[in-house]
């Protein structure tokens, strides 16, 4: 989990997160999807609409980072992510809360394993029945900090 | 992003039992019938999860001291430590990305008052 203060209300903040993306993404191979070549980064609002990196509008040369599964303007935003090694099939989540605060808003991002896709998610493969009990992050986080203890102890 | 190390180690997870199995283990090595019981799974399948964990070497299996012919399994750190370091890539991204977010939000507002 990730977080930031930003000062603005929650409905702006959302509006500037998604309609201004490519002005605040930042640039590079770190960053961005093809390597060198710097597109532009766009929200297709609404569930079912995508994030893309358009490299060449006119051709439809984009990558697709993910189509997005929650869209709650000043409350909410979640969207698949596929990065470019994943492998054929492979897909984890993001999801963004925005949360008003008393001199802002709060932004959280929570970067989530497969095992945290809704329900029916064709990228689950029929692991539909497992309750959504860990995060990708906060489960393993917390393995980590078990096992940096016990190693210690049996060491 | 992710190393083949990594994938497997996210394949290898990627199942409840599976995890299910980590989750106790951190409490001690236990003999494979003890987690069969646990997950109310049968032995062959027990076993076939086990052998997963152990080929992406999440777990390792333990001589007993006193009986050649039991078996027990524990946890392996080292997988983790790569995901802990993979994780710490992503924590890392998204911070990145939330500072630039952070200072155009506080660029758009002066220009808006």
């Amino acid at each position: 989990m990730v977080a930031v203060t930003v000062v603005a209300d929650p409905a702006t903040a959302f509006e500037i997160f998604t309609q201004e993306v490519d002005a605040w993404w930042r640039h590079g191979p770190r960053y961005r999807f093809r390597g060198k070549r710097s597109g532009t980064m766009r929200f297709e609002p609404g569930v079912g609409g995508r994030l893309v990196e358009v490299y060449d509008d006119a051709s439809g040369d984009l990558y697709e980072v993910g189509k997005i599964l929650t869209w709650e303007p000043g409350a909410r935003l979640a969207f698949e992510w596929r990065g470019p090694n994943y492998r054929p099939g492979q897909v984890t989540m993001v999801e963004v809360r925005f949360i008003a605060t008393q001199d802002g808003t709060r932004v959280v991002v929570e970067h989530s394993g497969w095992e945290s896709l809704p329900t029916g998610h064709p990228a689950r493969h029929g692991m539909n029945e497992v309750p959504f009990l860990h995060t990708m992050a906060g489960w393993w986080q917390e393995q980590l900090a078990d096992l940096k203890t016990h190693g210690r102890r049996t060491s | 992003m992710t190393s083949p190390d990594i994938d497997r180690t996210l394949a290898a997870l990627a199942d409840p039992v599976r995890r299910q199995t980590i989750d106790l283990l951190r409490r001690g090595p236990r003999r494979p019938a003890e987690l069969a019981a646990a997950f109310e799974v049968s032995g062959p399948v027990m076993s076939k999860h086990l052998r997963v964990l152990r080929k992406s070497r999440l777990i390792e299996e333990v001589a007993v001291e006193d009986d050649a012919r039991m078996r027990l399994y524990r946890l392996r750190p080292e997988p983790f430590e790569g995901l802990g370091e993979w994780l710490e890539q992503v924590q890392a991204f998204w911070s990145d990305q939330l500072d630039a977010f952070k200072d155009h939000v506080a660029h758009r507002q002066r220009g808006r008052r």
